[in-house]
Formats: C-alpha cells, sequence, structure tokens
C-alpha cells in the first residue's frame, strides 16, 4: 500500500520536498486550496521530480458550495440543479472541463466528479452511474477512477455499502477514489461497524480489480492494508487526514487554526504535545517514542537528542514530514506476502502499539486528544469482520491483487 | 386422474406407478422401451402450467451429464382440466435428504458433490438459468455415487420475465436454504450466485449432517432471521487441511451476493482447484 499526499493548505513545499526525498511519490491537488495557475505550477513541478505524479480531486461532493476559491474554477458550474444536472448538459460541460483541467495537470487517471452520498440510495447511485458513463464516451486517455464519498451514517449502511459494490460490478472505471465522512467530526473513529464498512467496501472493489484509492485518511485507516488496498493520501493538518464535507460548503479562513504542535509516536499509533514528551525524557521512556530507524525520519531527530523536547524548536513542519515519512513507511510496509501474514502483521502493531501507549501513559505521558486507545479494539473488530466476510476471497485472490 | 386413465394416454409406458404428489403435480415412474426408466410428470396448465413449461425449457437448456435428460413434453386434456407433462429420464439412487438420514458425508463424498454440482450450476448458469431450489430433496446420489440435480420448477431465466410477483413479500424457494436475497424477493439481486450460497449450506450439511439454520427453529421466521443474521460456524474437516474447503463454504454462505463468488463459473474454478489437491482415484476413473 503506498501513500499519496493529500494537499491541503500550506502544503506546497512539503510535497516538494517529500517527493523528492521520497525519490517519488502522488500528490492529490485541491482546486479548494489551489487556483489553477497555482495547480498548473505545482503539478509541473512534482512531475517534474523523479518518480513525481499528480491527480486532482474535483471535490464536487456538495454541489452547492460557496466556497469562492473552489467555486471560481473554470469547471465549477455557474449554476446547480438537482433535478436534471447529471443528466443533461450541465454535466456534458462540467466533465469536458474537468478533463481539460486534468489534461492540463497530466494527471496520472481522471478522478471523475462526484457527490458526496448523504444516503446510499437510488438517486445518488444513478448519479455515480451518470459519471462515469459519460467519461466513457470522452476518450480520457487515462484510467477512470469513480469518487465514492460517503456521509458518516452512509459508511455505517451496510447494506448500502453492497448496493455501492453491486454498481460497480457493471460500471466501467478502472478505479475508485474513497472518501468516508468521520463520524461525530472525530479524528480517530472509535466506530467498529464504520471501520468495518470502510475495509468491506475497500475490499470488495480490490476484488472487483479496481485501483482503490482512499483519501483524506490518518494513520487508522493503516488497516486498509488488509483489504489490499492501493494508496491511501494523507496530509498536514487533520482536516486533510479525516473527511469532512464542511471543509468544502464555504470558506472559512479560519479553518486552519494555529493548534499545537503534535509529535506522532508510530510505535503506539498515537501523537504527543511536546510537553509531555518533555514527561516522557523526565521517566525514561521517551527513547521508547522514537521512530524506529528504517523508517527514515529524520525530522523529529532533535526530540531524541537529550535536551528537553519542547525547546529544541520542534514545529509544524517537521512534525507533518515526521509524520508523513512516518506513514509512508508504515503504509508500504503493511502488506504482507499473504493476506494471513498481513492481518498478522496488523494485529502485532496493535498489540505492540497498545503495550507502548499503557506503558507511556503509565509515566504520565498521554496523548490527549490523539490516542489511539478507544480505538484499538474497533480496528481489531473491523479486522476481524473483513476476515470473516472477505477472508476466504482475499486469501485466494491475494497474489492478483 | 387414476392410474389406468393417464396409462392409457401413454402406452409407450409400461409399469406406471406413483413416485410423488405435490402442490398441483403429480409423478410418476415408469418404463418406456427405448429410453429405459423414466418419469412422468403431469401439472395442471391453470395452475401452474407456465412453471412447468419454465422446467421444461431449463431441463432442455441446461444439458449436463447429471440433469435429467427431457424426453418428451406435451399437453392433455384431462378430467381435472388441461395439464402439461414431460418424461424425462429417471435416475436410479436415492435422494440427498434420504443418503443424509445415515449421517454426514465423508470428506470425499462432500468434494465430489460440490464439484458435480458447481459443474451443473456453471451450465445452467451458461444458460442464464438459475434452480432456486438446491437442497438435499432436489439432488439425487446415483449408484455410483454421482450427484444429480433435480427440479427446475422454480428456475429463473434471467432473460425471461419472472413469474414471482413483485409484490409478494417473499420470493420462492426454500427457507434454510435459499439465499436471502432470493427469500426477500429482491428479484433484481437474483442471479447464480443464489445457487452458490445454496450450494454453501448444502455443503455445510452434508460435511456435519446438520444444518445450522434449520435445527431448533421454531418456524420459517426465525429460520429466516438466521439465514439472514447467523453467520455459519467455520466447518472443520480433519480432511480440509489447509482451510481451502472450509474457505470456499465460507465464502459461498456469505449474507450479500456482492459477497460471495462472483460466478459459478468462479466457484467451480475453485472448487475444482481444492478438489485437484485432494485428488484421489474415484470409481470410473474421475476424481474428486
Amino acid at each position: 500500500m503506498d501513500l499519496f499526499l493529500q494537499f491541503g493548505h500550506g502544503m506546497m513545499e512539503h510535497c516538494r520536498h517529500l517527493v523528492r526525498s521520497w525519490a517519488g511519490g502522488t500528490v492529490i491537488l485541491s482546486p479548494r486550496d489551489l487556483k489553477r495557475e497555482q495547480l498548473v505550477k505545482l503539478s509541473e513541478e512534482i512531475r517534474g521530480l523523479q518518480g513525481g505524479q499528480v491527480l486532482l480531486d474535483p471535490q464536487f461532493y456538495v454541489p452547492r458550495s460557496d466556497h469562492h476559491r473552489l467555486t471560481a474554477h473554470d469547471y465549477w458550474p455557474d449554476s446547480y440543479q438537482t433535478n436534471g444536472f447529471f443528466g443533461g448538459p450541465g454535466m456534458q460541460t462540467m466533465m469536458t472541463d474537468v478533463l481539460q483541467l486534468n489534461r492540463d495537470l497530466g494527471c496520472a487517471a481522471f478522478v471523475l466528479p462526484g457527490l458526496m452520498a448523504t444516503a446510499i440510495d437510488d438517486d445518488w447511485l444513478a448519479t455515480l452511474r451518470a459519471t462515469v458513463e459519460h467519461a466513457a464516451t470522452m476518450n480520457a486517455g487515462m484510467p477512470l477512477y469513480a469518487t465514492v464519498a460517503l456521509s458518516a451514517d452512509s459508511v455505517r449502511n451496510t447494506a448500502g455499502i453492497q448496493e455501492v459494490l453491486a454498481e460497480f460490478e457493471t460500471l466501467d472505471v478502472a478505479g475508485a477514489y474513497l472518501l468516508f465522512e468521520h463520524p461525530n467530526g472525530d479524528y480517530i473513529v472509535q466506530d467498529p461497524i464504520w471501520l468495518a464498512n470502510v475495509l468491506e467496501l475497500a475490499a470488495g472493489l480490490r476484488l472487483l480489480k479496481k485501483t482503490v484509492v482512499v483519501g483524506y485518511a490518518n494513520h487508522e485507516l493503516l488497516c486498509l492494508g488488509a483489504a489490499s488496498v492501493n494508496a491511501i493520501a494523507s496530509g498536514t493538518w487533520m482536516n486533510v487526514r479525516a473527511f469532512s464535507p464542511d471543509r468544502f460548503l464555504a470558506a472559512d479562513e479560519e479553518d486552519i487554526k494555529r493548534k499545537a504542535v503534535w509529535y506522532y509516536a508510530p510505535s503506539s499509533l498515537s501523537e504527543y504535545k511536546p510537553p509531555f514528551l518533555d514527561m516522557a525524557q523526565q521517566r525514561g521512556v521517551l527513547a521508547s517514542m522514537a521512530p524506529p530507524a528504517a523508517y527514515g525520519s529524520t525530522y523529529a531527530a532533535a526530540l531524541f537528542s537529550g535536551v528537553q523536547p519542547s525547546s529544541v524548536g520542534f514545529g509544524e513542519p517537521e512534525a507533518f514530514r515526521h509524520y508523513l515519512q512516518c506513514m509512508l513507511h508504515q503504509a508500504r510496509g503493511v502488506r504482507g506476502a499473504t493476506f494471513d501474514a498481513t492481518l498478522t502483521g496488523l494485529r502485532q502493531t496493535l498489540d505492540v502499539a497498545e503495550r507502548q501507549a499503557r506503558q507511556l501513559a503509565s509515566n504520565g505521558v498521554l496523548p490527549q486528544l490523539r490516542g489511539f486507545s478507544d480505538a484499538f479494539d474497533p480496528v481489531r473488530s473491523a479486522l476481524s469482520s473483513l476476515e470473516a466476510t472477505r477472508g476466504p476471497t482475499l486469501r485466494r485472490a491475494w497474489a492478483s491483487l | 386422474m387414476d392410474i389406468p386413465w393417464i396409462a392409457a394416454q401413454f402406452p409407450q409406458l409400461v409399469g406406471l406407478q406413483p413416485l410423488a404428489k405435490g402442490g398441483q403435480k403429480v409423478v410418476f415412474a415408469a418404463q418406456h422401451a427405448a429410453e429405459g426408466d423414466v418419469v412422468l410428470k403431469l401439472l395442471l396448465k391453470a395452475t401452474g402450467g407456465e412453471r412447468l413449461e419454465r422446467e421444461v425449457l431449463a431441463g432442455q437448456l441446461v444439458e449436463c451429464d447429471r440433469v435429467p435428460r427431457v424426453y418428451e413434453t406435451g399437453s392433455l386434456a384431462t378430467p381435472i382440466g388441461e395439464c402439461i407433462w414431460l418424461r424425462e429420464q429417471r435416475v436410479q439412487g436415492t435422494t440427498l435428504r434420504t443418503r443424509l438420514n445415515a449421517g454426514a458425508l465423508d470428506f470425499v463424498g462432500v468434494l465430489r458433490l460440490g464439484a458435480q454440482l458447481l459443474s451443473t450450476l456453471a451450465q445452467a448458469e451458461a444458460k442464464r438459468i438459475v434452480h432456486r431450489d438446491i437442497k438435499p430433496e432436489n439432488v439425487m446420489v446415483d449408484h455410483g455415487g454421482n450427484f444429480w440435480l433435480l427440479d427446475f420448477g422454480l428456475a429463473r431465466h434471467l432473460d425471461l420475465e419472472s413469474l414471482t410477483a413483485t409484490r409478494h413479500h417473499f420470493g420462492v424457494g426454500t427457507f434454510g436454504y435459499s439465499a436471502p436475497e432470493q427469500m426477500r424477493n429482491r428479484k433484481r439481486e437474483i442471479d447464480g450466485r443464489a445457487d452458490l450460497f445454496a450450494v454453501g449450506v448444502l455443503l455445510y450439511e452434508c460435511a456435519t449432517g446438520a444444518n445450522p439454520f434449520l435445527i431448533g427453529a421454531r418456524d420459517q421466521l426465525e429460520v429466516l432471521r438466521r439465514v439472514e443474521q447467523q453467520a455459519l460456524p467455520r466447518l472443520q474437516m480433519p480432511a480440509d487441511r489447509d482451510g481451502a474447503f472450509a474457505d470456499l463454504v465460507a465464502a459461498l454462505v456469505q449474507k450479500y451476493p456482492t459477497q460471495r463468488p462472483r460466478t459459478v463459473a468462479e466457484a467451480l474454478t475453485w472448487m475444482t482447484e481444492i478438489a485437484s489437491a485432494h485428488a484421489s482415484p474415484l470409481p470410473g476413473g474421475r476424481t474428486a
């Protein structure tokens, strides 16, 4: 499983730096955050780097958005009428414009516009099909990825998830770009049904031989390796690590609030503020929070230099790059030679992380809002559900996925 | 309709004996000079003629070694009304239900059942036919230990108009074997994967000697709840050393068609691989 970079506010230099550092990588561009000229420029820069690729997320989840940066793009329709848009010239015009933008940006695949499903029903499925069927007539010259953006309630709708899969059985697309709204605005989801259905949809699509990219992901979705997902995409701020339609509704210049810096401890799957790293140092457990050398993250090296962590100038850029560097390593390492080996590896990761988090907590090193403690069991539960429903077929098909 | 009257209408048949009677259908065993042992089925046209016609069509379309051959069909004016009839090959043996009364099948037997049944259904699938009533009563074990699929009376031709009214709350089939989408009459979801569910339940029952959806159930509604909500425990058969057969059965009995193998042909390939891995010579030079 690969890690793509989900573009968000202030990520230009991070993208350039990381793709260069990784000797390759894919950036999912965000029209919400970049004007057309900026999209073109960044795309050229990324593609100019060794192994650099871009995708464009058209972010048409909420067509009635009045987010001025989003609606300022040429492809955004001047008027959107619920009735008739997807069956008429409105959608066709938009698709033509979005395809042209994809071509101008040199995208590796054409991510099709898709509405967010507040409910998975016949109407929403019809818009999905109409978009795909129209795209198929456009000779895009690049693989087509259908966007499946689901509200938190839709994700919990187990029968609805199967309806999406049934629809994909006859959709002529190479892949799917999946976006799952987190329930209650949670960063780390604690709902096992939500997680199980995310895994179920991803696995079902992979078994249909579709390429699957899951956007707006954080480290909790490393478990998608068990569904043989091709890539998850993550970024810097929380709003590109957890999908929420609110981000695309109206421009809120205050949506990036300056918050505390968080250090991601990959071995406990939790993030900690520097004052708690000071506590870890005082309690003699700081070294256990360092990333393994194999992860290749030097961004946080200063924290482990012996100086008090909160005083070493570990700021947002370092925290973001450290997070994404660790995520890259963890994502690429999650897939095992077999489905069972992958599951075993993930379960071991959870067990180790839970022990580590407990050990740290017992020393007063607490992750506050970004802890994983309440997610260990939900993730385990979801993995067991996947094993029960899809395990036999994944086990059999693994080598071909 | 008594036997002498029936015998008079079919003079080429001798030794006419009642075999079964159910609903509006009567079935006789007989001998035919050229065809040997045959079965004669008669059904009142007014009450279910279309279904028998579909059964005839299915029997003719599914040209398979282990589906009884349909020799001849026709219609007949009887004292109780117009009947349609069909004469088909009679398989000598016992029903799988009778065989199961003596206990579970051994692993080789279960593999053979799976391979032969899926092979038959794959041919039906190729003709766009879903059997919709796979159960021990509709499978015959012949004297050579081969498994025959009988009774396409509920078969659905996916290219023909459904005979089951959409307004019906429940679809046709047999509670405890039929797939959830079939029992719920979600016709749009029904294809060969509905049969795969029933095959999975049947294989499970043959491997363990019992159908967990049926044992101790108070009524059909409880059976339905179990089918929809209760996962079958994983099969444990010592001879299934790597669990590959248990995996296949687990995949077949998933609640949603989208979670099962995509086609019967795909399931057959899976089954064949398992059977090959456990290959042992069988009578007649075949393997399981």
